[in-house]
């Protein structure tokens, strides 16, 4: 082990400690800014001597829920688990993550490392940790400002996954066809996906890549699960849905169509890591939605549950989900900061009036509080804008029933924020 | 007598990015909240002439660049109706890559030059991914006479665009960066069609603008002076305030 790892590795213990300690935060990404900046391959050296399996989790929706949902599972298999913080999810958190799961040596004793990673920092992350495992769910249009275009971040980590060991098994969503294509032609790739009935009343709209991966021509869908997922086939190349490893599971510990994606990625790995379904059902059944995904606060005798909405495709899938729960109080927050990405035009792809009606109480509040507004104004649905987030919360609960619950759908930085009143703290 | 349009929307599957349905949910609304009757055409690839020249208002937004390859493909099949239709009036709004298609050229990074229509005096160039793409909320103040109110907007693109000297800007650039970051032009105009990098999407917030492209539709439809019934403007007025707060400026 060399001396300067040592060091960084103490500092940086000290100041995650400090950080916690005075309440500014949760220390998540500075102690690894840090330490890369004195050492750029403190990441590749703390890893090369840990037994520990590595798992990687891409895509752009999901990434916390399944991390979490395997992390439960695992522990509650009295596994030890290193997971990054959410949020934390560039190199920078990597080696955050790492200095608080390493003992002062910078030896990581731990049976699983589970690291989510942001979709742009992807390639950078892999190259780091070759992963035993990469999970990839999803990829939808987000952050357009941030990310760029999503064919460019496929293509990037198409090239990335060419460079990867033979020995990293490849956890693909079979029904989206971008990151099905990841896995053409590769060996020890397995994929998931969906086989039952379509919803009908899902949207379509917003669908992001209806264009065969391989040869640009229209894909044909014989079933479309929500935005661009389902049963695809190409007529002009015969690209198609790869075969399904799993297809269905016998428990799902949390509503909504797009959480049976994820409960089906962390199964497939946890069946392949040879748990058997017993093990993974008893695991799944002392989850706890966490960090704004599902997350239920109590304030103010009222339950308010947090579903984390920074997208077209997982606003429109909250709202589904919402609605199937026959809950009628809603809030849309959203801010235009670093993390959420400045662009909020994505709000008009929401299929907001094609999925609820005027029957709903609204409330509007957050940074571009107007601008959802506008929204909702062509969407003719009466809301309450109140900018001040505090302010709108409390004018929401103390309207509603004894009871009666209500449920949030904020922006990446609204979420932290609504904890912070809700918890008094941001992070977990 | 009941008015109505016909709004055509060029490639609403491929060049929808950015929200730019917004545009067609105002348009739609607005005429909508006046009793004026509307049906929007989804011009997909491979629609018919005739479908296009019925319109009396044209909307393109922009695409990712796969896109925008098979999209450029398709408009030359229908670029004679389309000029006619620009040169005669009609209104139209063309966002990022729909205005780089009106143009003469856009040059890629490694020289490759991609024909655009050449009915507007301009050309676009991209120096590639080591150049800085312009991304950020803008203002500009449009050089058109029904319009005082300053447009507020959100810009992402790579491609530099250049007017030539038979074209006008659609504005001057308040805050942003517009056509090129250097010369504080904004879009373009051409007779009753406008160019823009302003996404937002534009229409929402700047309903002076949305009613200015409905009026000029149905005038030109109906060749007589229209004046549309004017509508509340709060809301708008206020999500503008909030961008221009965060950049510093007054409008």
């Amino acid at each position: 082990m060399r001396l300067v790892n040592v060091f960084l590795i103490v500092f940086g213990k000290f100041f995650i400690f400090l950080s916690k300690f005075t309440n500014l935060g949760s220390g998540s990404t500075w102690p690894g800014h840090i330490a890369l900046k004195i050492n750029p391959n403190f990441n590749k050296q703390l890893l090369k001597s840990t037994n520990a399996v590595k798992i990687v989790i891409a895509g752009t929706n999901g990434k916390t829920t399944t991390g979490s949902l395997i992390n439960r599972v695992l522990i509650s298999n009295k596994k030890t688990v290193a997971h990054n913080q959410a949020g934390a999810n560039l190199l920078n958190g990597l080696a955050s993550s790492l200095i608080h799961n390493s003992n002062t040596l910078g030896l990581i004793k731990k049976n699983y490392i589970i690291f989510e990673s942001d979709e742009f920092a992807l390639p950078q992350i892999l190259e780091n940790i070759n992963p035993d495992y990469l999970i990839c769910l999803n990829l939808f249009r987000d952050q357009l400002d941030r990310y760029g275009e999503l064919d460019e971040i496929a293509k990037k980590w198409k090239e990335t996954i060419k460079k990867l060991s033979k020995n990293t098994t490849l956890i693909l969503n079979a029904d989206d066809p971008l990151v099905s294509y990841l896995g053409d032609g590769r060996k020890n790739t397995l994929y998931f996906g969906l086989s039952e009935k379509e919803n009908l009343k899902r949207i379509k709209h917003g669908a992001d890549s209806l264009r065969c991966p391989k040869c640009s021509y229209m894909l044909t869908f014989n079933k479309v699960y929500f935005s661009h997922l389902g049963d695809w086939h190409c007529e002009k190349c015969g690209l198609k849905r790869p075969k399904l490893s799993i297809s269905n599971f016998k428990y799902y510990p949390l509503p909504g169509i797009y959480n049976r994606y994820n409960i089906l990625a962390a199964s497939l790995l946890l069946l392949k890591e040879r748990y058997n379904e017993r093990q993974i059902i008893n695991g799944l059944k002392l989850f706890t939605p966490v960090f704004g995904r599902q997350e239920k606060i109590r304030y103010k005798n009222h339950d308010i549950i947090i579903f984390l909405s920074k997208n077209p495709t997982s606003f429109n899938e909250s709202l589904s989900t919402i609605k199937d729960l026959n809950e009628k109080n809603l809030m849309f927050v959203i801010n235009d900061r670093i993390p959420d990405g400045l662009d909020v035009s994505w709000i008009w792809d929401i299929g907001i009036e094609r999925i609820i009606d005027k029957s709903y109480n609204i409330s509007v509040s957050g940074d571009r509080c107007y601008d959802m507004g506008i929204r909702l104004k062509y969407a003719e649905l009466f809301t309450h804008i109140e900018q001040d987030l505090k302010t709108a919360i409390d004018k929401m609960i103390s309207g509603l029933e004894k009871d009666e619950k209500l449920y949030i759908l904020p922006n990446y930085s609204a979420m932290l924020d609504i904890r912070k009143i809700l918890l008094g703290r941001k992070l977990l | 007598m009941k008015y109505s349009l016909t709004i055509g929307w060029l490639y609403p599957e491929l060049m929808n990015i950015y929200g730019d349905i917004g545009n067609i949910t105002t348009l739609i609304k607005r005429c909508e909240w006046r009793n004026i009757n509307s049906e929007v055409k989804m011009l997909n690839p491979g629609f018919k002439s005739e479908e296009l020249v019925n319109c009396n208002l044209l909307i393109m937004g922009g695409a990712q660049d796969k896109q925008q390859t098979v999209v450029n493909k398709d408009l030359k099949r229908v670029k004679k109706e389309l000029c006619q239709m620009i040169e005669k009036g009609i209104p139209g709004l063309y966002v990022c890559g729909g205005f780089q298609f009106l143009g003469k050229y856009y040059k890629e990074a490694d020289g490759t030059i991609i024909d655009g229509l050449g009915v507007l005096d301009l050309y676009t160039e991209n120096s590639g991914e080591n150049i800085d793409r312009l991304i950020g909320n803008m203002v500009f103040m449009p050089e058109v006479k029904e319009l005082n109110k300053p447009i507020v907007g959100f810009e992402n693109h790579g491609g530099r665009t250049y007017l030539g000297r038979k074209i006008k800007p659609f504005g001057k650039v308040i805050k942003g960066f517009g056509n090129n970051g250097k010369d504080l032009t904004e879009g373009a105009i051409y007779k009753e069609t406008f160019g823009t990098y302003s996404h937002g999407p534009i229409l929402p917030k700047n309903p002076e603008f949305a009613d200015y492209l409905i009026t000029k539709a149905l005038e030109k439809k109906y060749n007589s002076r229209i004046t549309l019934k004017s509508l509340d403007g709060s809301l708008e007025d206020n999500a503008r305030l909030v961008i221009a707060k965060s950049l510093d400026i007054e409008i």
